[in-house]
């Protein structure tokens, strides 16, 4: 086989909404399941389980005909959020072993139930020994996800898809080579070609039953008679595909969602759900290997309204456990107003951090532990709690900031500590402790609070700070002055003059 | 003739000493040692026998103004000056950015955690030691209602043992117990206002060595700790 030929990969789900609901709730698999179109005992069943099958249920049936079959009959109406959370999942699983795929369109026809990405396969030996492994860690990937599925390898993407399509059981493969093409799709049914149903209704008219039947026909009369369509069909049949090259996605947002069967209102029950959903999540982002950068989470309430919520994480991390704590802690915060009836988490997968460690440098956290630890610390402490200290570029002696943890790595070795060792530091009070203070001649002499008591022995001061004054909420003016009290304590003592009142804001320690 | 050399040998060294001054270092044992972590003020370090040891749970005890916070800011500057990265467990909300810049700590090789509770504290110290690779852990329990919590200590004991941090613990009483493998206790002994207007000049803390495996030498030392208006 020419390692230059274009071969591309077709991974494909035969049935989707069974999938889908397996893949939200695999304690399932095994259970006679059924997925109905609807509510209610007349609704219709889009799939059937095989175990249900075996005892006898069809699809295309009412539910209330399916129930006097199979009385233990597990009955899941279908779910577009599922369905499009696994129809996404699917891509996930192509990506993580080729960086070009694309989902395949949507059959109208008899295959509207299956669901298939196309991804390139070319060059792929390299990496997988051979297609044959290459198709086999496909169909493991896929597994993985909760998507059992077939995999074919053809020279065109139409090709590969008619060839899973032959495939009967889940995580089988099927590698057609080169110039086997017309060999191949001869003998096959004309449906496998997927012709829209008129056009198919047609051809069975005419007789024409398999592709070497319609192949046989002239074509510029079939043209003619059945409209380009058929003429796709031919060109299909002929072994021809599209060979566009495949894209790479760029967008790293994954959704996950669950329609909730009967409306929650506990957040017990809610958190069970969203582990659910996370787990889902950071399985298909560690199959992209992506790690999560935070999560918006959407409740959609029984009462119609929608509430929607960022929960940020302090670093980029793959842990159920931290993320599913971040998510409680943000619903306990703040619960939802109303019964849950559909929660959708969505993420936007970023790069795992690493790191290349140095000689010259200490090796601090590696950057998926501390992640992990930056994820913990948020969800015990709260986002705002966390962070690298930095000087606020203010006068107000309480302000401070904090940024996002990033260690920078040493210039050098070892560089040079500003200013001497054993400078006094202060301890501040957040908030600043009230303070009964009696005054002599615009002096202290006296203080009484929580923290430093008696005559003031020593002072130094003071110094007056003001600022804001363009704003009523932001306007201070203080006189500070350094004191040391009978007790021992050395204290930052300030007159606040818009409040006239003193305080003890830091304490020299 | 060997008495003759003698002399001669002396006083080469000493034209050598004279003449290369300052390049010349004495031998023997490094000044950091690598498993202790300099605070970098020579009278604790002395005290202490180099610094606070690495993989071991220390702690400071001292009443306020007793010069607990500049040991702390100064073992921080000690540690981000040489590229480590280290973490801040704040209980009682005291860390002043401004005073640590001020104290020479690299802000951005520090991880501050404002946490309100002691439960809470402990356990963030616990995860931060299981992280491994932070150098220095300091949990700031210096609070009024801080109770002994001896259980927890070993635990975090063995957790600084098993992530070779060094994790030293800030109370205003002894609290640690013998989970600690070095304790000192920091007692302010003079402060000093001078000039005219006055200012804050210091403060002098007495330090005492409560508590070490293998005590190096004095248990007893004066540290002198100096004011600036940044701070």
């Amino acid at each position: 086989m020419s390692s230059d030929a274009p071969r591309t990969a077709c991974l494909l789900v035969p049935n989707l909404p069974l999938t889908a609901e397996l893949r939200a709730h695999p304690e399932l698999d095994g259970e006679p399941l059924a997925v109905a179109s609807g509510p209610g005992p007349r609704a219709e069943l889009i799939a059937v389980s095989a175990e249900a099958a075996r005892r006898g249920v069809l699809d295309q049936t009412s539910v209330a005909h399916a129930r006097a079959v199979c009385a233990d009959l597990i009955v899941r109406i279908a779910s577009p959020a599922l369905e499009t959370a696994a129809r996404a999942a699917l891509l996930d699983a192509a990506l993580s072993v080729s960086p070009r795929a694309s989902w395949a369109p949507r059959s109208a026809g008899a295959f509207a139930a299956e669901a298939a990405v196309y991804l390139d396969a070319s060059g792929v030996d390299a990496l997988f020994q051979s297609e044959a492994g290459f198709a086999a860690a496909l169909c493991a990937r896929a597994r993985r996800l909760g998507l059992p599925g077939n995999v074919a390898i053809a020279s065109s993407r139409q090709l590969a898809q008619i060839a899973a399509r032959r495939l009967s059981g889940p995580g089988e493969t099927f590698l057609l080579a080169p110039g086997r093409e017309a060999a191949f799709l001869a003998p096959l049914p004309i449906d496998i070609l997927d012709p829209e149903d008129a056009l198919a209704e047609t051809l069975t008219r005419f007789g024409v039953y398999t592709v070497s039947d319609l192949l046989a026909l002239p074509r510029r009369a079939l043209r003619s008679r059945l409209g380009p369509d058929v003429m796709r069909l031919i060109e299909l049949a002929q072994g021809r595909g599209d060979d566009t090259p495949l894209p790479v996605p760029s967008n790293a947002r994954l959704l996950e969602a669950i329609d909730l069967e009967f409306p929650i209102d506990r957040l017990e029950s809610l958190a069970f759900v969203v582990q659910g959903l996370l787990s889902r999540l950071l399985a298909r982002l560690e199959a992209r290997h992506l790690a999560c950068g935070g999560l918006a989470l959407t409740l959609q309430r029984e009462d119609g309204a929608r509430e929607a919520r960022w929960i940020g994480t302090a670093a980029p991390t793959l842990d159920l456990r931290v993320l599913v704590r971040l998510v409680c802690h943000a619903l306990e915060s703040q619960p939802p107003q109303a019964a849950v009836e559909s929660v959708t988490l969505e993420t936007e997968g970023v790069p795992i951090q690493s790191d290349q460690l140095d000689l010259f440098r200490p090796a601090g956290p590696a950057p998926a532990a501390l992640g992990r630890t930056l994820a913990e610390l948020e969800a015990l402490c709260g986002g705002d709690r966390i962070g690298s200290p930095r000087v606020a570029d203010h006068n107000h002696p309480d302000a401070f900031q904090m940024a996002p943890f990033r260690p920078a790595p040493p210039h050098t070795p070892h560089e040079p500590i500003p200013g001497p060792a054993g400078q006094l530091a202060i301890r501040a009070l957040r908030p600043p402790l009230d303070a009964s203070v009696r005054v002599s001649q615009g002096l202290p002499q006296h203080v009484r609070s929580a923290i430093a008591n008696g005559r003031v022995l020593q002072l130094a001061g003071p110094w007056r700070t003001t600022g804001g004054w363009w704003s009523q909420e932001e306007h201070f003016a203080f006189d500070s002055f350094d004191v040391q009290t009978a007790d021992g304590t050395v204290a930052r003592l300030r007159f606040d003059h818009l409040r006239k009142h003193w305080q003890i804001d830091a304490v020299y320690d | 003739m060997a008495a003759a050399a003698l002399p001669t040998t002396a006083a080469a060294v000493e034209g050598l000493l004279r003449d290369l001054g300052p390049q010349l270092r004495r031998g023997g044992a490094p000044a950091e040692p690598t498993g202790r972590l300099a605070t970098g003020i020579a009278e604790i370090d002395r005290l202490l026998g180099g610094g606070f040891p690495r993989g071991r749970l220390s702690e400071i005890a001292g009443a306020p103004s007793s010069g607990r916070t500049s040991l702390a800011l100064a073992l921080l500057a000690r540690c981000t000056a040489a590229g480590e990265v280290t973490a801040m467990v704040d209980c009682a909300d005291a860390f002043d950015p401004r005073s640590a810049h001020s104290a020479g700590v690299s802000l951005d090789r520090v991880l501050w955690v404002r946490t309100p509770r002691t439960p809470q504290a402990l356990r963030c110290a616990e995860r931060l030691l299981d992280a491994h690779g932070f150098a220095l852990v300091l949990l700031d329990l210096a609070i009024p209602d801080f109770r002994s919590v001896p259980a927890t200590a070993l635990r975090l004991a063995r957790s600084a043992a098993s992530s070779g941090t060094a994790l030293v613990v800030l109370t205003a009483t002894r609290a640690l117990g013998t989970a600690a493998e070095v304790a000192i206790e920091l007692a302010p002994a003079q402060t000093r206002f001078s000039g005219t207007p006055a200012l804050l000049e210091g403060l002098d803390v007495q330090v005492s060595l409560v508590r070490h495996r293998n005590p190096p030498g004095p248990r007893y030392a004066t540290a002198r700790l100096h004011a600036t208006r940044a701070a």
